[in-house]
Order: structure tokens, then sequence, then C-alpha cells
């Protein structure tokens, strides 16, 4: 990273004499309030507050170097942050850190070569809602169903050669998704369970490194990509022991009276819970081809594993989308192929999403408004979520966004289980 | 097409010319302007900073600023508009990939998602972030994707202009059945363009504050307005450079995050 850096700036020494160098500091305070119609079992809390201040700084001391750094700055009502004062480089903890390390990374062009050093975004997604190729992009699932992602420490380098571009990353050190807190209500636990304590035995992070690959082609009437990931699934598999029953002591044995009885179940041990997080690799396909009537998109990756407690399986999104006056439809389907043994117990977004269909509008009203309207459904019809979504801006500095989002369905469907989460959020941002 | 004209064009890119075969007098006397509004146009890049005020139709307004940067021309160059203004835009940007031959390919890059999208334009009259101007109005337009005629002399703004009529070529539909076009005859600036969608005018530009930034007659002020609306926006051009020495890898997808 040190050596990086300092080849970053030997570069930008070559600055030609012209060029300005320039400075931002953009950043943003947003205050968001979410209400919850309806107590989960585990949760009575029905209003939650949330406080972000983001801050970044973006400097471009010649045309070929960029540095960005930027924190985040974090208060919730809930106990859903970390009530430590430190400043967090690595989100591995199971609460958002108060104050972290969102960015900070150097951008250096030279030529066809761009590369990428730090904690920075690696995105690959070409799809909406579920993206199977995106595997350098873990994701803060506190809230499941209003995610951010979360950036990766690593090097990315791109080779531009016409329309085709290389990109090689590698990431050192693993950085998880963040699961649902167990306390809350975005954690689900089975009726016959709810009596039961559980302990969390913590997380199991792999040391080694990840590497990736892609190919991209940037074509005017194809546009599409190949890739390679070799590293640890985000998403944890989650091995849970304990939760034996606990008998009643028997009379019969007690007494050594010659008639048994029933046991009865007066408990259950604890649950123990650890996170586990595979090493995998995928193989992952991306397209767009836009035709005069509308867009066909997609993306798909196939993930094998060597660890006997991770399957086999393909995920994939297939999407048209339609440009209409201010109106950009998009629909589609994501599916799953699961050819080796099927899941164990894991939280995994990505698979419990596929088998539905998708489907996003989003109209631009105005220089500063517009609504969204986002619905996944599972083709067995056992869960659905549908989002509406209005942002209005105010003056230059000021907006507004208010969202409402219907969970409903069954209690085994993974969309379903979340139907007592259905909520109402309000934020104002003021941009700066 | 003028510098200025060309100017416009890149930007705003309903100043469609063309130079048609010469079968009349109208036709070959509007080919020949066109083509010197097109000469005097030529640049091999531009960098300007725009200031952006939409008006809705209740008078309210609102403002954005960008970047915009251009290499190439003659329906070959690519652009990017980066917003710098207000600061929830900051950072997106648009990258427009114009052909000779097709319509122009674009992508959008947005910070807060850190991906890139490409902008699915199907229709290509969909408004600009809002804004009264289309994505058709964003490309690059050059003389071979119109048929131009010469309808006349007509002053505007107190000088005098030649009216010229232009309809898009099949091979490159347009949302507008045709554009009337007045040019400057002293400096060969498009000062207006009428837009039509059958028989109605739907949007008018008006260009103004022309000066000339190393040599080429460039119109500081831009007026789109969109007629059955009632909004209007006004593009405001300030540090306009010309022929500067640009990096065509800093025009692709890829660059559209740095």
């Amino acid at each position: 990273m040190r050596r990086s850096l300092v080849l970053t700036l030997l570069i930008g020494a070559w600055c030609p004499a012209a060029w300005a160098q320039t400075a931002t500091a953009p950043g943003f305070i947003e205050a968001r309030g979410f209400l919850f119609p309806q107590d989960a079992p585990n949760d009575p809390t029905r209003a939650v507050s949330d406080w972000l201040w983001r801050q970044e700084g973006i400097l471009r001391p010649t045309p070929s170097l960029q540095l960005v750094a930027g924190v985040d700055l974090r208060a919730n009502t809930h106990d859903q942050i970390e009530d430590v004062w430190r400043i967090d480089w690595e989100d591995r903890h199971l609460r958002p850190p108060r104050m972290s390390v969102r960015r900070l990374a150097a951008t250096v062009a030279v030529g066809r070569l761009t590369l990428d050093v730090g904690k920075q975004f690696i995105r690959w997604a070409r799809a909406d809602v579920l993206n199977p190729i995106d595997r350098f992009a873990p994701r803060d699932f506190t809230n499941v169903i209003d995610t951010e992602f979360l950036p990766v420490v690593g090097a990315r380098s791109s080779l531009q050669l016409g329309p085709e571009t290389v990109e090689l990353v590698f990431v050192p050190r693993f950085t998880p998704s963040r699961m649902p807190l167990l306390t809350q209500r975005w954690t689900i636990v089975p009726p016959h369970m709810a009596s039961v304590s559980i302990l969390d035995a913590g997380s199991r992070f792999p040391e080694k490194p990840q590497f990736g690959g892609r190919w991209r082609h940037t074509g005017s009437r194809l546009e599409g990509g190949l890739s390679y990931f070799d590293g640890y699934n985000h998403l944890p598999v989650l091995d849970v022991r304990g939760g034996q029953p606990i008998f009643e002591a028997r009379e019969e044995e007690v007494l050594d009276l010659p008639v048994p009885r029933q046991p009865v179940i007066i408990g259950r041990t604890p649950l123990v819970l650890t996170r586990i997080y595979p090493r995998i690799r995928t193989y992952g396909l991306d397209f767009a081809v836009p035709m005069p009537w509308l867009t066909v998109k997609g993306e798909a990756a196939y993930f094998l594993s060597r660890d006997d407690a991770f399957p086999e399986y393909g995920l994939y999104v297939l999407e048209i989308e339609r440009q209409m006056g201010e109106w950009l439809f998009t629909g589609g389907y994501a599916g799953e192929v699961v050819t080796g043994e099927d899941r164990p117990l894991a939280f995994d977004p990505e698979r419990s999403l596929a088998r539905s269909f998708i489907a996003r509008a989003f109209y631009t009203a105005g220089p500063q408004r517009t609504f969204t309207l986002e619905a996944v459904g599972r083709q067995n019809g056992e869960g659905f979520y549908v989002m509406g979504e209005y942002s209005h801006g105010f003056g230059e500095f000021w907006r507004i966004t208010i969202t409402q989002v219907v969970l409903a369905g069954d209690e085994d469907d993974f969309l379903g289980q979340y139907r007592r989460n259905s909520q109402l959020s309000a934020a104002l941002r003021l941009s700066f | 097409m003028s510098r200025a004209l060309r100017h416009s064009v890149i930007l705003i890119g309903m100043l469609t010319c063309h130079v048609a075969p010469a079968f009349s007098q109208a036709a070959d006397d509007a080919q020949r302007i066109v083509d010197e509004a097109e000469r005097r146009a030529t640049t091999t890049s531009e960098r300007y900073a725009g200031a952006l005020q939409s008006f809705n139709a209740d008078g309210r307004t609102s403002e954005k600023r960008w970047m915009f940067e251009r290499v190439g021309a003659h329906g070959e160059s690519k652009s990017i508009i980066r917003f710098t203004e207000p600061p929830d835009v900051n950072g997106v940007a648009l990258l427009i990939v114009n052909h000779p031959e097709r319509v122009s390919d674009q992508w959008m890059w947005t910070p807060a998602l850190q991906r890139d999208r490409r902008i699915a334009v199907q229709d290509r009259s969909t408004r600009f972030f809002g804004t009264d101007f289309t994505f058709e109005d964003l490309e690059e337009r050059v003389a071979d994707h119109s048929v131009h005629t010469l309808q006349g002399e007509e002053p505007i703004d107190g000088a005098d202009a030649w009216r010229i009529q232009a309809v898009a070529k099949g091979s490159r539909p347009s949302q507008y059945s045709r554009q009337i076009l007045w040019i400057r005859k002293d400096n060969y600036v498009i000062v207006r363009i009428d837009s039509y969608v059958k028989d109605e005018v739907v949007r008018q530009l008006r260009s103004s504050r022309i000066r000339q930034v190393q040599g080429v007659w460039t119109a500081h002020e831009m007026v789109i307005s969109d007629l059955p609306r009632g909004t209007r926006t006004r593009l405001t051009l300030e540090k306009v450079e010309y022929n500067l020495p640009l990096r065509e890898s800093d025009f692709t997808v890829q660059a559209l995050r740095r």
C-alpha cells in the first residue's frame, strides 16, 4: 500500500504545467426515520431513527492521479450502531461502526492502464435487484431491504484496449456482508424456537486473499463481460449448534415407578451460532443488448466450492428495459439452478431472492423530483415485496425522500418471513 | 456550420444540418451555408463549465452546473458531462459516444451506486435529468444527418439571417419531423432553432451572447423552451476553451469513475 502510494505520487509528478489541480469535498448529513406498523416477536420497537454524516475529499493533483478519502459518522436510536468511539477500517463487526473509513484510495491512470489501490468499491453488476457477479461487493443487511454496499480493501487494475477492458482485482483481506442483528426484527426466529436463547459465537473470517478478473466488451450493439472470482462468499453459512430439548425429570426415574410417562420438554439448550464464509469460485457472465424497442440485459454466475458445506449452484437474472418518455421500465426474472447438494443453513439474500419476478419503474417528474416503484414476487406466490419511493429536492442543498415498503407472504419464504416488517421511512438530506 | 454552431451542435444537438444533393437552387444554397458554418465550427476538442437553470411552468427554478469536455468532431466525437452542482448530483457523469452513421451510445456513472449504466434510450425524446434537453439534443449531429432547404432570409434579433429547414434522414431517425434554423449572415452562428413534431413547434432554442473564443464565434447563452409544457432551460457557458490537448483515454466507460 505504501509502495503503491509512493508510485502514484511519482507518476503524479509528471503533471502538465497547465493542469490546475482540483479538490472537492462532497458530503451530506442525513436524518432518517423508520416506522414499522407491526411489532416483531423479538423486537417491539416500531420507530427507529438513523443519522449519517458522510464526508469525502477528492483531490486530483494531476490529470493522472486521483486521491479519495471518505468517512462516515453514524448514530441510531435502536442500538444498531456500535457504541464505541473509534475509527473502523475493517467493517467486520456485527453492528455498523459509529465512525468508519468509507474510502481511502488512490487512482492512477497512465495511458490505457488504470490502477486503484486502497479502500474502495468494486462493482461489476449490470442487472437490478440481484447481482450474482458482484463478488467484491459485500453489503450491510442490518435492514434487509434497505441495504448499503461496503467497501473492500484491495487493488484493481484495468487495461483498456479499444472496446475491450481487462480488469484484475486483488483483495488481501476479506470483508463480509453484515448480517441482521440477532435481537432485532430482521432476524426471524421460528416460533418453536422463540424461547431459545441464541449465543453468538462470532465469525470465522478467512485469512487468505481473494482474486478476480473480468473481461468486458463495450460495443455499440453488444456489451458483455466474462468474469472469474476465487475467494470467499461474503454471505455466511451458519453453523448452529445446541437447541436440544431439555426434559422434565421423570417421576418414575426418581421414584422408580412401574408406569412410564411421555417426556415433557421444559426448555432447550441455547443455540450457538457461528458464521462461516466458504471459499468459492464463480464464473460469471453479463451482457446488455440495446435494441430499437428495448434493451435486453442480464447476468449469471456459477458458484463452485470445495467446501462440503457449500452447494454448487447457478444464479441468473434476465431483464428487459424500455425507456418511454420520462419513464424507465425494467422487468425480468431471477433464477437459480442447483446442481450439487442443496443449501445448508445460511444467510443468503442472493439465493433467497432467486426464483422471483422483478419489476421496476422509474419516473423523472422534473429536475428535482423522481418516483420509483420496485417489486419482487416469488414465482410460487409465497412472498413479495413492493417499494414505492418519492424523492424531492428543494433548492440546492435539501432533499426529502419518502419510501413505503410492503412485505407479505408465508413464514417459510425469505420475503414472507418479514411480513411484519413493512415500513414507512422518510429521509431528509442536507448535501454540501 | 460555424464553430459556434459546432459548439451548439455538440452540446445541444438540435442543430441538424445536412449537405443535400444539389437538385435545387435552394438546396444548393442551404448546402453551401451549412458547409461554411460547419467549416467555421470545426475544432478538435472543447471544454467549458456550464450552468443549467430549469424554469418550470410556475417560474420556479432549479440550477445545476456541469463540466463539459469533448474530443473529436464531425460525428465521431466523444463527450463527457460531469455534474459539479448541486451537491446531491456532484460526480454524476454522462459519456456520449457519437457515431456518424447512427445514434449515439450513452453511459451514466452514478457515484452513489459506484457503477456505470448504459442508458437505454429507446425513446430519444426523454428529457435529460428532467431538464428541457432531451437525450437526442445531447448528441452531436453533423451535416449528413439531415436534408436542408433554404427557405429565405429573415432578420432575427436585429441581424440578417438565413432561414433553413432541416429534415432528418431516414438512416438517423429523429423525434422531430423537421427543424427550422436561423443562421446569422455575419458570423454563421445558428441563433434560433424551432423543432417541430408534425406541424407543431414543440421545442425552441435561442442562442445569444455570441463572442469569439480563440477565433470561434461562440454562443455563451442558450435557452431551450419546451412549448407544450411551458418550461424552459437556460444553459450558460463559462470558461470556454477549444483545441485542448485532451486524451482519448479519458473518454471511456472506465474513465467515467475517475
